[in-house]
């Protein structure tokens, strides 16, 4: 608190000096900032990114961030953008960030201050210019609501907007790959891009962009699924043939499937789910013991579209027969009984060896075949040598469209309705006649089906099925991936996993540290984006209709409360 | 006979700590109705927070003395409370307002945080470390009855921890604060209570029993490990829940039966599904009465 009011009273003093002058502050530090984001950095080289070197004579590291930020800046400080100030603070905030980071790096790692050349210098005290100026900028007006373009245009918006996403993601997962010591970089890089995507936010594009989407539903659908389809060409042809990332793609559409059964117990039905892991390994197992794997307990041997099917199927059982006796409690009791059961899962997995054979797991489950096509075997498609996970990936993208299909079908019908009524007031839905019973049994058994499914097809994608792929922590990341994405959704369901699959992924540069960051990342998204990434309209209203005056206020600027919190009208 | 009562004290002995961490969980979530999945956690750390006194700020000729046990109790009581506070301050309150399942996973993203924080820069915390054993794990018979002096030592300090919590809650100004709080937030604000106030000494009351039962778990088990928090936790949860959650002396009565059912089970049943037996009590216990042992109120917001 003593530091939010110091803060504040900082930012006083700085708007009162710097009051009418911002705008010459903001222009020379940004020149300052671009400036130096061109010159040397540092008098040493073997830093990644060779920062040694001006510019334009090799790789520029950070500076590329720092650069674009400067012009960023400069685009702020001088054209009329709605929220301009708060983008410009996000975005000298980040190019403050990228230096004194490098700075203090490179710091402790060469000790004295011989190690730096002028252009770190320059980019320090420019992008500490750009804040104070920034700071002392007037409010200005808010973004509103986005002006109705011709519906081409809105339409190229829509597709420019997936095309930049894609690009985005390829970026993010390439950047570092090949540096000697990546974390630097990548964390230059995700302090850039958290600037970015705020100042985006602020001046209003993502708002737009949500407008957009909701307008041009179907387009925005088709363009999604044309870029899930390009991301493997994509990453294989900038990596190389280099199947990690793809591999984690596959693994991230096996995950979003389930999280989008998830979306349907927890986010429609509003059922709070924590064992859900529980069903993805039911399929799993059923499909790891009817799929004629090397060390099995079993014998069987079906193609593989009987096996999905009866996984699936044998997972939905197992939904009925927890739920029929747990589905009369309400809420938290709910909650860790589904807890209970995923647990009991776990543990059986572990103890009945004849079955399961216990913690080693069914092992040498073997790549799926349908018909002729080998799941196992690369293929070169349009010039573009993919790795075979790439097959799993697409017959998942296939999975994931029937997914959606049943949820979008689902959720508008009557059946979908009776969810939203129950998970809104189950009291009253009763009354109203909805039976309450059934259709919570109903929403849980399509859960179970759709996780069943998906955990068949994860069985032969990890080759293996042990007990402790099946922890809590698990039940909790795919709950975490549909509340991060955003309740409800789809969309959301589908970004949630893919950012908490990747993330760590991402984070694995950071060896040891990398579950401490990934906690501290659960955090902050939270703290910064309550609703989810893709909040749903309906969630939306809800949430801003509470209490608009006292809960933005406590929420959002616990600072400028602090001390007049007591005034009354 | 005998083995049923030796098995009937242990899980005495079991369920006491249970119920101290559930008392953490039913008063958090009575109060702002939040599954605080890393109280496990502060637990853990309030454990580490003994040992650190332990290992690094007492002179090593009288730290093993039985007299500096009040003060690595206190030890690992401030480090539970002041993490509590700040995690209430910093990962909870801003998100006072948010959608309901917003705070659980902050809550399980402070978890994993803190989890990770020890592991990492509590030196050589990778691996479980050795406890002082302040109290000794000798036996003494009572009735036919073998118990560990440190066994004994832990029911006595957690029941009388529990009736001066009970006594605070229905005697104090504070406590009186707390259950209008948790009855209706917004009516006790205009009656002048500080809600956010009650709220951080409603974390902070739960931190330091949570601290009390680390402590106790180093005295027990002789060892602790960054990992002890995420069990623990589980298990207290549901104790909580078994009693009924928000309620005081339902988190008590559902850590002792939680304790005792898990002893009884490992004993006459199977000792490989000792945890399944837990659950299963509780999915019975629940599907009988939906709200608990003691819960009256059923929980529907969502």
């Amino acid at each position: 608190m003593t530091l939010a009011t110091a803060a504040g009273r900082l930012s006083a003093q700085v708007q009162a000096r710097l009051n009418g002058v911002w705008r010459p502050v903001v222009g020379v530090s940004s020149a300052l900032l671009l400036v130096g984001s061109l010159l040397p950095w540092l008098a040493f080289s073997g830093y990644p990114g060779q920062l040694k070197s001006a510019f334009f004579l090799g790789d520029a590291g950070v500076r590329n961030y720092t650069l674009l930020l400067a012009i960023g800046c400069l685009i702020l400080a001088f054209t009329d953008l709605p929220g301009a100030r708060k983008a410009g603070l996000a975005v000298s905030a980040g190019a403050l960030a990228v230096s004194l980071g490098t700075f203090l790096a490179v710091l402790n790692e060469r000790g004295g201050l011989g190690a730096f050349a002028i252009g770190i210098i320059l980019a320090l005290v420019g992008s500490i210019g750009a804040l104070l100026g920034f700071i002392a900028m007037p409010a200005g007006r808010e973004p509103g609501r986005p002006r109705r373009r011709p519906t081409p245009i809105e339409i190229l918006f829509v597709v420019l907007a997936q095309i930049a996403l894609l690009a985005v993601v390829v970026y993010t997962l390439d950047v570092g790959q090949n540096d000697e010591e990546r974390s630097s970089r990548i964390i230059g890089f995700f302090l850039f891009l958290i600037a970015v995507c705020a100042a985006l936010n602020a001046v209003g594009v993502f708002g737009a962009l949500s407008t957009l989407y909701r307008r041009h539903r179907g387009v925005t659908m088709v363009a999604g699924a044309l870029a899930a389809i390009a991301f493997p060409f994509l990453i294989s042809q900038v990596q190389d043939g280099n199947a990690y990332w793809i591999r984690v793609a596959a693994y991230i559409a096996v995950f979003a499937a389930a999280a989008i059964g998830l979306n349907i117990v927890v986010g429609q039905a509003g059922l709070l789910d924590l064992g859900y892991v529980a069903f993805f390994g039911v399929g799993a197992y059923v499909a790891a013991l009817l799929g004629d794997a090397r060390l099995t307990t079993s014998s069987v041997s079906l193609p593989f579209y009987l096996v999905i099917v009866v996984s699936a199927v044998a997972a939905a059982i197992f939904g009925v027969i927890i739920g029929a006796p747990t589905l009369r409690l309400r809420g938290d009791y709910l909650a860790i009984v589904t807890l209970g059961f995923g647990e009991i899962f776990r543990l059986v997995a572990q103890n009945y060896d004849d079955l399961t054979r216990g913690p080693n797991g069914i092992s040498g489950v073997p790549n799926l075949k349908i018909g002729s096509f080998d799941f196992g075997e690369s293929h070169t498609v349009l010039g573009t040598k993919l790795p075979y996970f790439a097959n799993y990936y697409f017959i998942e993208l296939l999975l994931i469209a029937f997914v959606i299909l049943v949820f979008s079908r689902l959720g508008t019908s009557r059946i979908g309705r009776a969810w939203v009524a129950i998970r809104e007031d189950e009291t009253a839905a009763e009354a109203m006649g909805v039976n309450t019973i059934a259709m919570k049994l109903l929403a849980f058994a399509i859960g179970a089906f759709l996780a069943g499914g998906a955990g068949a097809i994860n069985a032969h994608l990890a080759t293996q099925v042990s007990p402790d792929s099946y922890t809590f922590l698990e039940s909790v990341t795919l709950l975490a991936a549909v509340v991060l994405g955003g309740m409800g959704t789809v969309p959301g369901a589908i970004l949630g996993s893919a950012v908490l699959i990747a993330l760590p992924e991402k984070l694995r540069t950071f060896q040891d540290n990398r579950l401490l960051f990934y906690g501290i990342a659960l955090i902050l998204m939270m703290r910064f984006r309550p609703t989810g990434i893709v909040s749903s309209i309906r969630r939306k209203l809800e949430f801003d209709d509470a209490d608009p005056t006292s809960g933005d206020a406590v929420t959002q600027a616990p600072a400028a409360s602090h001390g007049k919190g007591m005034v009354t009208p | 006979m005998a083995q049923f009562l030796q098995q009937l004290s242990n899980g005495i002995v079991i369920g006491a700590t249970y119920a101290l961490i559930a008392l953490g969980y039913t008063m958090v979530y009575g109060i702002i109705q939040l599954i605080n999945f890393a109280h496990g956690e502060i637990f853990m750390v309030g454990a580490f927070g003994g040992l650190a006194l332990y290992l690094y700020a007492l002179p090593e000729s009288v730290a093993d003395r039985g007299y500096m046990l009040p003060l690595v109790f206190l030890a690992a009581i401030l480090t539970s409370v002041i993490v509590a506070i700040i995690v209430e301050r910093f990962a909870y309150r801003p998100l006072r307002r948010a959608p309901r399942l917003a705070p659980l996973i902050t809550a399980i993203g402070v978890s994993i945080f803190l989890q990770e924080a020890v592991r990492l820069y509590f030196p050589d915390a990778k691996s479980a470390r050795p406890f002082p054993e302040y109290i000794s794990k000798r036996n003494v018979g009572i009735g036919g009855v073998g118990l560990p002096i440190v066994a004994i030592f832990v029911i006595v300090t957690a029941i009388l921890l529990m009736i001066l919590l009970q006594t605070f809650i229905k005697q104090s100004r504070t406590g009186k604060a707390m259950r209008a709080t948790s009855q209706d937030p917004d009516t006790a604000r205009l009656m002048g209570v500080d809600t956010d106030k009650i709220i951080v000494i409603t974390f902070a009351i739960g931190a330091a029993l949570a601290g009390v039962a680390g402590v106790m778990q180093g005295l027990q088990f002789g060892q602790i490990s960054f990992s002890i928090g995420f069990t623990a936790g589980i298990k207290a949860f549901t104790a909580a829940v078994l009693g009924g959650i928000g309620n005081i002396t339902g988190a008590v009565l559902g850590g002792f039966t939680l304790g005792i059912v898990e002893a009884l089970a490992t004993q006459y049943l199977s000792s490989t599904y000792k945890d399944v037996w837990a659950f299963i009590v509780l999915i019975l216990v629940l599907v009988f009465r939906p709200s608990g042992l003691l819960g009256e109120r059923v929980a529907t917001r969502s």
